[in-house]
């Protein structure tokens, strides 16, 4: 699933680790999760979105969505 | 099933595992020499060769406690991957060798020996897994 995580990430000069340190989650599930190849559980998806202050739909695109 | 950098759970099933292998080497080793020094049978044979599977059976626990305290809900799925390609690649080999002996002349494989072939092909998809997610 695409995601601003990176832009996100950037915007408060995180890196990956910082990223995973806050989220409670190894560096890997973040780049796992920023690259795409794994789409975040909801509580995962609802903690980046308070980490971040913004909602779900800010930070992943809904691929399905016409 | 180990990351260079280890969670709790990760150390906590580490430990286990090892403590496992420990107490199947130490069951191995007096349930040989049982048998071979003092044949025993009936109910004592039964018990004697059963004790050094149970510390196998406690190392698939071990492992279903790893999974039930791993907090990483990347991680666990890398993990599971890995032991459904174990189970796979085992059932695969056990299958097809199994017909194999039944209609031609190929050598009789051990029961013994599928808990073993299974963490070889779990170690192989774990690498396959990685790959993947790299």
């Amino acid at each position: 699933m695409k995601n601003r995580l990176r832009v996100l990430r950037a915007e408060r000069d995180w890196s990956q680790a910082d990223l995973a340190q806050r989220l409670e989650v190894s560096r890997q599930s973040v780049n796992a999760i920023e690259t795409g190849k794994f789409d975040p559980s909801l509580p995962l998806a609802f903690k980046l979105a308070r980490l971040f202050e913004a909602t779900i739909e800010e930070i992943f695109t809904d691929e399905g969505k016409a | 099933m180990t990351s260079p950098t280890k969670n709790p759970a990760q150390r906590r099933f580490f430990w286990r595992f090892a403590i496992a292998m420990l107490l199947y080497v130490l069951l191995l080793v007096p349930a040989v020499w049982g048998f071979v020094h003092y044949h025993p049978t009936g109910v004592l044979a039964y018990g004697l060769a059963v004790l050094p599977a149970l510390p196998i059976l406690g190392m698939l626990v071990v492992v279903g406690l790893y999974l039930a305290e791993e907090k990483d809900e990347f991680v666990r799925n890398m993990q599971i991957q890995s032991l459904l390609g174990g189970i796979g690649g085992t059932l695969a080999v056990v299958s097809v060798w199994g017909f194999l002996e039944n209609f031609t002349q190929v050598r009789h494989l051990d029961l013994f020996l599928v808990y073993p072939l299974f963490w070889v092909f779990v170690g192989i998809s774990t690498v396959v897994v990685r790959l993947r997610y790299r």
